[in-house]
């Protein structure tokens, strides 16, 4: 495969390059090498639950029907996508949890260097949970907001507590089909249950419970890992930032923080401003420590401090190929256990800092909160050390800005203080509606390609684009967020956006701040006093990849949002499935899925639900 | 008389072929054995990438007349008559790779092997798995294929169903025959996917 082919960034280009001529192995080069890919498992029609197996089912008809237990392929195909779903629940809930332990040893006073830095938000999500906030202090109520949410993990509730944030009527939907989330951690572990053998073998309750688990994640576990983030480190407020390799600096320490939970890097973060790190710094010739995001850690500090982000997850890899890296610490996910081997060609230092993820080629630093501040100086203070082992450094772009940190409370913000003038923008039709693009990269798609065209094809028709994770720093590399990329938009949008200062695509964090969307979502149907699925909302995961995405996507539809997925799941193997995630989920949760790797027919798709959704609202509608 | 037949447009790609494949030519015909075994089994089919990421197996035709058989100059390539079978012999190979170049179909490989003499480096390809065929078995790729990609009949009786899935689809009335939806809704995705790159 030409470079060109793999993506449409020039840093990539310029980087495959690079490691094409040191000799790395990249993404693209593994990709390459699997193919073809088995198709069973694509179909969805690979069993691995137990030993009577490993079965397959054969698509043509003639071979196999049933594994070895009579499952037969609609059984198959359901258990293994709501295995995905559990793994991605699981991943997004336990990053939640990490943060709950935080708040707990922050009130314990055992967290030194942490601190309630959102007292508000404190204060407002503590009376979510019905707790009493008069009189006291930050953090005797964060002491008991942290052990309120770790009751949400159990299995003693009817229904967690941040569901209420979704509109009556959404919540009614959840109830009456049976899929109101109890327990985070119970639903995932019911759907292990399930697919376990000889226990649900009904493709279509299967699916049900997979919807509440994936529940489970976005009105409970990300939710929650998002709202204590907010507490913790400061709900995020629009500030500026640069994207892209170039933000890389070749006269001073760079440190990168790759993963996805705050956790360590806000430790990595407050060491690097660290008045004699600094001075150490220049004393070994560097004229100073700069710190850089990938992926989702990264956003999260973009969010909150306008830290520049280097890439998203194709990127990672190309980033240590420019020779610039001093230390990468990585947390979890979407961390490329390759990255150990590609560091090993330059002076990188590779750090792995979660008790629970380990790699190959990193050395092991692990972070707790009690001793995370000590270890973020003591790690930084090595980075600055290896400045002088550097090689050759090719930082082969200039970085491009962009805007971050629109959390639901900058947005109201920005709004005025209430949502009223968006609802009033799009009942006047300015703006036809809004869409998250979401999501991962995905080698099976020319990396930034689908997210980039997707989201100039939707807010050059005037449809509001926020954005999360690895799609957000696309649509940032590509210059969308910056106020004058309103000359992308078309004439509504445009004037809406120009006049509060906002750019056309809206940075709204990480992948467990996708939650973001639901409460936005909530805010917007509360104000029309109608269901999140009457509402012309869209979403679009279109270079997804891992399994937290599919519970996304999920939780997404459950709560009423159509959403367009880029690469196909794994679930041709049953058209009966096919049909009810695509067709039939319309009449039980109001919004269905779609297929389609093309962008350029994926923006045709939502414009059109888009327009639909306004029609059934009384507003004025357009030909798509 | 019963050989292997490829129907490319049922290749899911899972490559279990080429797992039984080196299986059925190693010491232990063993799996998880074979693995261990030095030199190290390899598969004599292979499973090549289409445009579209869709599978092909790619396997010995036995041609005849054979070109690697007429571009082998120390006659170590002969036919077996009774199964129609091209047959390198390990110890007159040279490992000159004549027949790579001769080969159209590009499925000989150059690696020691079991059936040669030690640390000996010979082209390796199909042989029909005429030892499995004495012990009454069919071949071991035919045996693992489950989505019917790799039949073991006579060719007659392959061509008589290929004639009659054409010919109903040249009746008037015909609707194009799918053999499985779901199969043709995932390569319609990964066609798309492929088309993208271009763009």
């Amino acid at each position: 495969m030409d470079h060109k082919d793999k993506t449409i960034t020039e840093d990539g280009w310029l980087l495959l390059k690079k490691a094409e001529q040191d000799g790395i192995e990249t993404v693209w080069d593994r990709y390459g090498a699997q193919l073809p890919q088995c198709g069973y498992c694509e179909m969805g029609l690979s069993c691995r639950v137990c030993a009577m197996g490993p079965c397959r089912v054969d698509p043509f008809g003639e071979g196999p029907q049933r594994g070895v237990c009579g499952a037969d392929g609609d059984i198959i195909v359901a258990r293994n996508l709501c295995r995905m779903i559990a793994a991605g629940a699981a991943a997004h809930s336990d990053h939640g949890r990490d943060l709950v332990e935080v708040l707990a040893q922050v009130a314990e006073g055992k967290a030194p260097g942490y601190a309630i830095r959102d007292p508000e938000k404190l204060r407002n999500v503590s009376k979510e949970y019905g707790l009493a906030t008069e009189g006291k202090e930050d953090r005797s109520l964060a002491g008991e907001l942290a052990k309120a949410m770790e009751e949400e993990y159990g299995t003693r509730k009817r229904c967690l507590t941040l569901v209420n944030r979704a509109p009556a009527k959404r919540r009614q939907v959840w109830e009456k089909t049976g899929i109101l989330p109890r327990g985070i951690d119970r639903e995932t572990s019911e759907t292990m249950h399930r697919t376990h053998m000889g226990v649900d073998n009904g493709w279509q309750s299967l699916l049900l419970h997979g919807m509440r688990n994936a529940l489970s994640d976005g009105w409970g576990g990300s939710m929650i890992a998002t709202e204590v983030s907010d507490i913790l480190f400061g709900t995020p407020q629009p500030s500026a930032n640069s994207v892209n390799v170039g933000v890389l600096k070749e006269d001073e320490v760079n440190i990168i923080v790759h993963g996805h939970n705050p956790v360590v890097s806000e430790m990595i973060l407050l060491a690097c401003g660290s008045p004699e790190l600094q001075q150490l710094a220049r004393e070994k010739g560097a004229k100073g420590i700069n710190l850089a995001g990938l992926c989702c850690t990264g956003n999260e500090l973009l969010m909150r401090h306008g830290i520049p982000m280097a890439g998203n997850h194709l990127m990672t890899e190309l980033v240590i190929a420019t020779g610039a890296v001093e230390m990468m610490l990585v947390d979890y996910q979407c961390i490329m256990p390759s990255l150990g081997t590609v560091a090993s060609c330059y002076h990188t230092q590779m750090i792995s800092t979660s008790d629970k993820a380990r790699f190959p080629g990193m050395v092991h630093h692990e972070f707790h909160p009690e001793n995370a501040q000590e270890k973020a100086k003591e790690l930084v203070s090595q980075a600055i050390e290896n400045f002088q082992n550097r090689g050759h450094v090719y930082i082969p772009v200039a970085p491009v800005p962009s805007l971050g940190g629109f959390s639901v409370e900058a947005i109201v913000k920005a709004l005025g203080g209430t949502p009223a003038p968006l609802v009033e923008a799009i009942k006047a039709g300015k703006i036809r509606g809004a869409a998250g693009v979401v999501g991962c990269n995905n080698p099976k798609i020319k990396h930034d390609y689908a997210h980039v065209t997707l989201t100039k094809r939707l807010i050059e028709n005037d449809i509001l684009v926020v954005d999360t994770g690895c799609a957000a720093i696309a649509n940032a590399k590509a210059g969308f967020k910056v106020a004058e990329s309103i000359r992308y938009a078309g004439p509504g949008l445009k004037e809406v956006c120009g006049s509060l200062v906002v750019p056309p695509v809206l940075h709204m964090g990480s992948c467990v701040d996708n939650v973001r969307i639901l409460v936005l979502a909530s805010a917007l149907a509360d104000a029309l006093g109608t269901d999140i699925s009457d509402l012309p909302l869209a979403g679009a995961a279109p270079e997804w990849y891992s399994e937290k995405a599919v519970s996304i996507g999920t939780y997404c539809v459950a709560s009423g949002i159509y959403t367009v997925l880029g690469p196909m799941p794994p679930i041709t193997g049953s058209m009966n499935v096919v049909k009810l995630l695509t067709e039939g989920l319309e009449g039980v949760v109001g919004a269905t899925f779609a297929v389609e790797p093309d962008p350029e027919k994926a923006a045709l798709l939502i414009r059109s639900h888009i327009e639909k959704k306004r029609k059934g609202l009384g507003l004025d509608t357009r030909e798509v | 008389m019963k050989q292997v037949i490829v129907h490319p447009e049922r290749c899911v790609g899972c490559m279990q072929c080429m797992a039984a494949c080196a299986t059925a030519h190693s010491r232990s015909k063993n799996l998880f054995l074979a693995t261990l075994e030095r030199p190290l089994p390899k598969p004599r089919v292979h499973v090549g990438v289409g445009l579209y990421a869709e599978g092909f197996p790619n396997r010995c035709r036995h041609c005849d007349p054979a070109p690697c058989m007429r571009a082998c100059l120390p006659g170590a390539i002969s036919r077996e008559p009774k199964t129609n079978t091209v047959l390198i012999d390990p110890d007159r190979c040279i490992n000159c790779a004549s027949c790579a170049m001769a080969c159209p179909f590009g499925v000989i490989r150059y690696h020691p092997d079991l059936s040669a003499p030690k640390d000996k480096t010979v082209a390796v390809k199909c042989d029909n798995c005429l030892e499995r065929q004495e012990q009454g078995l069919i071949p071991a790729c035919v045996e693992v294929c489950k989505s019917g990609a790799l039949t073991f009949e006579d060719p007659a009786q392959a061509m008589k169903r290929k004639t009659d899935e054409v010919s109903r689809t040249m009746s008037v009335q015909a609707q194009a025959i799918s053999l499985s939806p779901g199969f043709d809704l995932l390569n319609a995705m990964k066609q798309r996917q492929t088309a993208m790159r271009a763009a």
